[in-house]
């Protein structure tokens, strides 16, 4: 740790000292305008983050779940800024990487790495993986020269390579080896924090686990923090200390996760956690059913987005969009359900 | 595995590798890796690395299994050989025209009756070309006098078409009153009695003209008096030609004057002047003038009504090679032989053609070896213009393949610059590019090329040159093609991860485009260009062919096969052209092949 911190100018001070929050979304929003025809107007808005919010502390992992489609990968996306955000802020430690210009972008990118879902896609078929994992670190000069080739050897063999495996390419690796230099070269730019797009769920449950330990043991080793972003829930159980639920680009619930798991909040919530699996058949669990299927988020429901399945459906949610309210220490969620409660 | 945790991770990377669900590799490299990651728990050295084949190789190794792409290669290199060394090799140059001694009958001289007048001019006194015509126009007319420039000039008959020209000069002025005649000479001119008494009996008789001791005299009245003119020749107009024996000498005026009048003597053979005796030796036609000198008779002149005159300026005629030939014409034979310089006898034909006989003679000339059939110092023979067509073929196979080369490389470079700012900024920057694309798949081809080879013809551009714009035109006009497909490419890609991954990474822009996009465009664009060379060649043999591309003297292979445009030259020199297109044919081939093989290595789903 201590190694790898002096080849890296420590450019970026903490701003907010009270909770060493590394992320800090504020009201983020992601609107994917709709247009048709060639010159035509635009017409709608896909609302695929609509006013989101939380913070991750450092060293901590946060949990994103959600169905396909409510937008968790697109706030991952918009915090490295590969998309561009439609409103809101984002502060990556205490810097709005938004407002950032391109050379300035390029000097913070390294910090903020991202793991994508598919290891296929997300290597060069044309580049041996020595020169993947390494080619950012030389074009950005965090390493010296010397030191260059113990370096990459070193992270290699941290994230379960071999040092022999630089020459090969990646089509001579299965998923869950191109899955570890994927993890490999974005822990190569020492970053502070890794967004982890369903790193898991291309693979199979056995190298599942291999790849999330390792993420744990890194996290350990180099006081990483992630946003783990999946739809499994089980996974996200494992390996998060908070978890933000998400419908159809709102945050609905956010709290830690022993709080979170054992007793969820939001209709949503509660559905979405009885669809585990248990592992013992003689527990009978109460499943929720959840009717009808996700809305168009161009074309989202009045009032709270959920109301067309939630089962405690009440008037007010089809007209007013529930805020998000602290309900206990630290679990916020947004539902007309816990704001009677609060009056 | 040598992590600090402790963590067993062999078995993890065994069953990655066992799983491995997308393997491009055959099996028998998988054992390999399997092997080797079971080995590793023991070792790591050098030794234990099994080798490892990148992408690039195994494109190698598949293209080299591919028989029909060897055979497309051997196909191309031969062509290479062929067009490259074999133009250092073979001992012809490209435009070097054969030739062979070959005899010809050629035409030696001309002989034909004159009946023109022809004069000789005296000494010192003007007759020109005017004069004579003017001479012409009396004489046909019947008139004795003409004028030229307020002169006059008189015509005297002296024998069958033989006249004297001459002019007067005022010698004297005559009075003559009722038989009294006064006579008054200018300047020192002496009148004798003789002369006195001709001219007295001119003025009784009325007849103004007389002679008197060779000279001719006329009286012209002037008022009341007369004029007496002495005659001074100016030159003399006869149907027969004089000719000297040697071309160095010059015949004057008298002695021409001399001859004809002793030609036209019946009675006399012999004249002299200026002490030197000349005899003449008359023949039907013509006759021989000697010159009598002590040691016995010379050769000296030839005077006939036969126009003789040589075909070529530097030929003499000897006066006995005209004899003979007067002799053969006279005779009506159709040939006569006469001995050259060397003393050979060679053979000269006559022929008739209204009243001009030609002498024709083998003469020996350089001829241009045309469509000769193959032999051994030309293989494949050669064309109309005389040049070696297997030389030919390897100079045009070097521009073919050279223009072929470049213009994919142009197009090439062209294609994924422009595709390449198309697929990576896209938007409006795509949108316009894509429009440019398709306004050049508008454009028709060959109506274009017409149009431009037309052009160049008008304007006479140098061939040279002319294959400079021709790369251009084509290359230019065959940019879209690749630039579609590179924007394609490019728009996929940059959808992938990898790129979304380079991009977070912080890789500078550049990097993301030459280090990630374009190796990925690479094998595509490979295929596209190898193929591309094929059609190139084919399009500017065509072009060629239709006398707008390539033109002579430079070769190319399709204006080799233009050369042969009738049925006859197609059927009866098959050297020619069948060569030609056979390369086209093979080279248009291997190209094929090469980027069909090279295409189906690419690709990674392709397993043989």
């Amino acid at each position: 740790m201590t190694e790898r911190a002096n080849g890296i100018p420590n450019i970026y001070k903490h701003k907010n000292e009270v909770e060493d929050y590394v992320i800090e979304v504020k009201n983020l929003k992601k609107y994917y305008p709709v247009s048709s025809g060639l010159f035509a107007k635009v017409k709608a808005n896909v609302k695929a983050v609509d006013d989101v919010s939380f913070n991750i502390k450092r060293g901590t992992t946060m949990g994103l779940v959600g169905e396909s489609g409510c937008g968790k990968t697109t706030i991952g996306k918009t915090i490295l800024k590969l998309t561009d955000k439609t409103e809101g802020k984002i502060f990556f430690e205490g810097i709005d990487i938004h407002e950032l210009n391109r050379k300035e972008l390029r000097k913070i990118r390294p910090k903020i790495q991202i793991i994508f879902q598919d290891p296929y896609s997300s290597l060069s078929p044309r580049m041996p993986v020595g020169e993947i994992i390494g080619e950012a670190v030389r074009d950005n000069k965090l390493i010296s020269a010397d030191k260059y080739d113990d370096y990459i050897s070193q992270i290699m063999l941290d994230c379960g390579l071999q040092v022999y495996h630089k020459e090969r390419y990646p089509h001579e690796f299965s998923g869950g080896q191109r899955q570890r230099i994927c993890i490999a070269r974005a822990l190569a730019l020492n970053p502070d924090f890794i967004v982890c797009d369903e790193p898991v769920s291309a693979l199979d449950v056995s190298i599942q686990a291999q790849i999330i330990n390792l993420l744990k043991e890194l996290q350990d080793k180099y006081n990483l923090t992630y946003l783990f972003i999946s739809h499994d829930l089980s996974v996200v159980e494992y390996i998060s200390d908070t978890v933000g639920v998400m419908y159809l680009g709102n945050l609905v619930e956010y709290s830690d996760k022993e709080t979170i798991f054992s007793n969820p909040l939001h209709p949503y919530t509660k559905a979405l956690f009885s669809a585990i699996p248990v592992s013992d058949p003689e527990i009978k669990t109460e499943r929720i059913i959840l009717e009808g299927s996700i809305p168009s988020p161009a074309n989202p429901p009045s009032g709270c987005k959920f109301h067309t399945r939630c089962n405690y459906c009440m008037d007010i949610c089809k007209v007013e969009i529930p805020e998000m309210v602290e309900v206990e220490n630290g679990h916020m969620t947004a539902c007309h359900l816990y704001h009677k409660k609060q009056t | 595995m040598n992590s600090s945790n402790g963590r067993n991770e062999v078995p993890i990377d065994k069953v990655d590798s066992l799983e491995s669900p997308n393997n491009l590799k055959e099996i028998k490299i998988d054992e390999n890796i399997i092997e080797s990651e079971a080995n590793l728990t023991k070792d790591l050295s050098d030794v234990q690395r099994i080798k490892v084949l990148s992408p690039g190789m195994l494109v190698i190794k598949r293209f080299i299994r591919n028989q029909l792409a060897i055979i497309g290669l051997i196909i191309t290199v031969f062509m290479f050989l062929f067009s490259f060394v074999g133009g250092l090799i073979t001992p012809y140059g490209e435009t070097e025209v054969f030739k062979y001694i070959g005899t010809m009958s050629k035409e030696y001289a001309s002989v034909t009756l004159n009946e023109e007048f022809r004069y000789s001019v005296a000494e010192n006194m003007e007759y020109n070309p005017n004069m004579h015509s003017n001479f012409i126009l009396s004489r046909n007319k019947g008139e004795n006098t003409f004028t030229y420039k307020d002169e006059n000039y008189y015509i005297s008959e002296v024998g069958k078409d033989f006249y004297k020209v001459f002019r007067l000069n005022s010698v004297a002025q005559i009075t003559y009153i009722r038989g009294i005649m006064g006579v008054t000479p200018f300047a020192d001119f002496n009148i004798d009695e003789n002369l006195n008494e001709l001219i007295k009996n001119a003025l009784i008789n009325g007849s103004f003209q007389f002679y008197y001791q060779n000279n001719f005299y006329v009286l012209t009245q002037n008022g009341r008096d007369y004029i007496l003119g002495e005659s001074v020749n100016v030159a003399f107009e006869s149907l027969l030609i004089t000719e000297p024996a040697n071309p160095n000498t010059n015949l004057g005026y008298e002695f021409k004057y001399i001859l004809e009048d002793t030609l036209r003597n019946s009675n006399l053979n012999t004249f002299e002047l200026e002490g030197n005796r000349y005899e003449l030796n008359e023949d039907d036609n013509m006759a021989v003038v000697y010159k009598v000198t002590s040691g016995g008779k010379e050769e000296y002149a030839l005077i006939s009504q036969l126009a003789i005159q040589p075909i070529s300026q530097d030929v003499f005629l000897s006066i006995q090679f005209k004899e003979e030939m007067e002799r053969a014409i006279s005779d009506e034979k159709d040939m006569f032989i006469y001995p050259d310089e060397d003393g050979n006898d060679v053979e000269y034909t006559i022929s008739r053609l209204n009243n001009v006989y030609t002498i024709k003679t083998e003469t020996k000339t350089h001829l241009i070896s045309m469509h000769e059939k193959p032999s051994y110092q030309h293989w494949l023979g050669t064309d109309k213009h005389g040049m070696d067509v297997l030389t030919r073929l390897m100079y045009g196979g070097r521009i073919s393949l050279v223009i072929g080369f470049i213009v994919v490389l142009l197009e090439t470079i062209l294609g994924v610059i422009m595709g390449g700012i198309a697929g990576y900024f896209g938007k409006w920057i795509d949108m316009f590019i894509m429009r440019i694309v398709d306004v050049f798949n508008c454009i028709p081809f060959l109506p274009l090329m017409i149009i431009i080879g037309s052009v160049m013809d008008s304007l006479e551009v140098d061939p040279k040159i002319r294959i400079y714009y021709l790369m251009l035109i084509l290359g230019i006009m065959s940019w879209p093609g690749i630039a579609r497909m590179v924007r394609g490419q490019i728009l996929s890609l940059r959808e992938q991860e990898f790129m979304l991954a380079a991009e977070a990474t912080g890789l500078s822009v550049s990097r993301r485009i030459f280090k990630h996009l374009i190796p990925n465009v690479i094998p595509q664009l490979i295929v596209l260009a190898s193929l591309g060379l094929g059609g190139i060649i084919l399009y500017e043999s065509t072009l060629s062919f239709l006398g707008l591309g390539v033109k002579f003297p430079y070769a190319s292979w399709g204006n080799i096969i233009s050369g042969v445009t009738t049925a006859y030259e197609m059927t009866n020199f098959w050297f020619v052209w069948i060569p030609a297109g056979m390369l086209i044919l093979l080279t248009v081939l291997g190209f094929n092949f090469v980027g069909d093989g090279l295409r189906d290595a690419f690709d990674p789903k392709m397993k043989r």
